[in-house]
């Protein structure tokens, strides 16, 4: 019996054109989705079990009741039960930082025991990218991240992670990490897959639990947070591109002119 | 995608789910070569077991690995698929609708476990032999023969305009049964690599473009008498396939009819004409509001069509009205979001024109538009006009 458990997290894509309102981005240019990076944590985790026996995948997400169609279409994917930590005290929070996560997580993992934790690499809307390292320190966990290849039969023979990991330069290291482990999954790790029709049916039948802070022995204190959203703006872009308009005489009458200026060429 | 009337708000979760993977599949997998396809005239062949492992081929019939979703969800792929092209909803409809929903149907078990697995995971392609080249509208003069010899069926005929046959594993073939009295139609399953079977491949289409289309030529092709279908006798077996198939068919137009629409309201906002968009004319939006107006009016009735097919209550002729009239609302919609997209509308650049162009096709497939027309009149007045 080994378990799996991979975080997720819904994130807000930005429609082309928005407008900011506050410190957010109005909610009508919203579109919520699975975060990027997640999509292949889940695939890996799928993929660990398909390969093994009785290997369970659980995922966890901190987010409100909108969020259960973004973890369902994670059942349907071939996670077999999810958990869903929600609270009014989190549904009074602006912003949830790394460590009010990592405290969340960290109880989850206490709860559940799992041998190996996936998270992405980072979330697509605030990319704090720290929660997956933060969660293995907090639970004494190895981990390794920007993970971006696993060799599974040796998680399943030999307990042990041996992974890639993409760094900077096009270089490529080779870690071993003892399980139980935190893994940060990259992009291109694999080939997400798309959600079958079967799979969206069977996911009806599969198990979100939802979770209060004080089911996970939490309180209040446990999503303060000491990272203050202050100001969200668009910055100005300084732009140096001049278009010309009119002819092609007249176009080219322009750029001489400019050229000229710059002392750009012979008089 | 236009929803103007939120018809969709009303999912149910699993529905929104169905359509969200339909429409990401579709998207990433697809709909980037599809014009290719269309002007090369074939179809992504290798996206069919694809396809199977979605589930795409009747998911609304139960068991044998099949899902069984609901006839909502069903309509809503059946909309994602025909939004990038009619031929791909065409390989969905043909497999599911025409093929897989008669084995389900009136097959025998050993037929069902032999064939409803692999039609359904898109390891084996069907096909279905109605139309002959001097029986179109009116199938039941159908000349293709059956006459029993000992424990065969001995098959001569000739069919045409068959989707898929060229690439078919088995044809479900409509014959009159001469050793029978009354010579009934009946369903045959014919493997494609019998002796006698010729499956010729029908080009120089103009529409329909990415999708094959073919013949089956049957020269006293001999199939076991097991490869009946038991279930059925006469011109019902065919025709409850088809009204299967059309029901696929009225959600799919109105798939690409809003796709003509998101394209033509896209560009119109994008194209800058006088100093500004052109969407800023009262003639581009009277025809924007035309056209929302009447996608709309095809989603209703596609949605209230889904209702009456869950309770069991919906009649054929329902079928034909829906049919009828979404397909021609995205034929005159296709051309006008065509108009819209100026002289850019007439490349495969844009999806306008090549869904006006399919729906030469829909329009006159699976019944054609005047013969929907005759089958209501005859339902409205008690009178039938072709007998």
């Amino acid at each position: 019996m080994m378990k799996v458990l991979v975080t997720v997290k819904e994130v807000a894509e930005v429609e082309e054109d928005f407008e900011i309102e506050g410190t957010g981005i109005a909610d009508r240019y919203l579109e919520y989705d699975l975060n990027e990076w997640d999509d292949y944590a889940v695939e890996e985790a799928v993929q660990i079990a398909e390969t093994g026996d009785d290997i369970e995948v659980v995922s966890v997400t901190i987010g409100p009741e909108r969020c259960e169609e973004t973890i369902r279409m994670a059942l349907a994917k071939g996670v077999d039960r999810a958990i869903r930590v929600w609270d009014d005290a989190l549904a009074e929070t602006d912003l949830l930082d790394v460590a009010a996560k990592t405290r969340i997580l960290r109880a989850v993992v206490e709860a559940e025991e799992p041998d190996l934790v996936f998270t992405g690499v980072q979330a697509g809307d605030d990319s704090f990218g720290a929660t997956g390292v933060s969660l293995a320190d907090a639970v004494g966990f190895e981990w390794a991240a920007v993970v971006n290849d696993l060799d599974v039969d040796a998680v399943l023979d030999e307990s042990v992670a041996r992974v890639h990991r993409e760094l900077e330069g096009g270089v490529d290291e080779v870690t071993e990490v003892d399980l139980p482990a935190v893994l940060t999954i990259q992009t291109g790790i694999n080939e997400p897959r798309y959600a079958s029709l079967r799979g969206i049916r069977q996911a009806q039948r599969k198990e979100i639990a939802e979770k209060h802070l004080a089911d996970l022995g939490l309180d209040a204190e446990a999503v303060e947070t000491d990272v203050r959203l202050t100001e969200m703006y668009e910055p100005e872009s300084e732009s140096d591109a001049t278009i010309f308009e009119g002819s092609a005489e007249e176009t080219a009458a322009q750029l001489a002119q400019v050229l000229r200026e710059k002392g750009v060429g012979a008089e | 995608m236009l929803d103007y009337v939120e018809l969709e708000a009303d999912l149910g979760e699993e529905e929104r789910l169905i359509r969200d993977t339909a429409r990401r599949f579709v998207d990433e997998k697809v709909r980037p070569d599809i014009a290719e396809h269309y002007i090369e005239g074939t179809f992504p062949t290798e996206l069919i077991p694809e396809m199977g492992e979605m589930g795409f081929y009747a998911p609304n019939l139960d068991g044998y690995g099949l899902p069984g979703v609901s006839e909502t969800a069903y309509g809503l792929l059946m909309q994602e698929l025909e939004a990038c092209d009619s031929g791909l909803r065409s390989m969905a409809s043909v497999q599911g609708a025409l093929v897989m929903y008669p084995i389900h149907a009136f097959g025998s078990d050993e037929q069902k476990e032999e064939w409803l697995p692999k039609l359904g995971a898109g390891e084996a392609v069907g096909c279905f032999g109605l139309t002959e080249p001097a029986h179109g509208s009116n199938p039941s003069g159908m000349e293709t023969r059956a006459e029993k010899d000992g424990g065969e069926y001995v098959l001569h005929g000739s069919k045409t305009w068959i989707t898929n046959s060229p690439i078919a594993d088995v044809a479900v073939v409509w014959a009159r049964d001469t050793s029978a009295e009354g010579r009934p139609v009946r369903g045959f399953l014919v493997e494609t690599d019998r002796d006698g079977v010729t499956t010729n491949e029908i080009k120089e289409k103009l529409s329909l473009r990415a999708s094959i289309t073919g013949e089956i030529g049957l020269n006293d092709v001999r199939v076991p008498e097991e490869n009946v279908l038991p279930g059925v006798e006469g011109m019902k077996g065919p025709l409850s396939c088809l009204t299967q198939a059309r029901y696929g068919i009225a959600w799919g137009a109105v798939g690409a009819a809003r796709d003509c629409f998101e394209t033509a309201r896209r560009y119109a906002l994008d194209r800058e004409q006088f100093g500004g968009p052109i969407a800023r004319f009262q003639i581009q939006q009277e025809k924007l509001a035309e056209m929302a107006t009447q996608i709309t009016t095809a989603q209703l009735l596609a949605y209230r069509l889904a209702e009456l097919k869950e309770r069991g209550d919906l009649r054929p002729q329902h079928v034909s009205m829906a049919k009828r009239n979404n397909v021609r609302t995205a034929r005159d919609q296709a051309r006008v979001a065509r108009e819209m997209l100026g002289g850019n509308g007439i490349t495969a650049d844009y999806s306008p024109m090549r869904h006006m162009a399919n729906m030469e096709t829909v329009y006159t497939y699976e019944g054609t538009h005047d013969i929907h027309s005759l089958i209501l009149g005859q339902d409205l007045t008690g009178i039938a006009a072709f007998e």
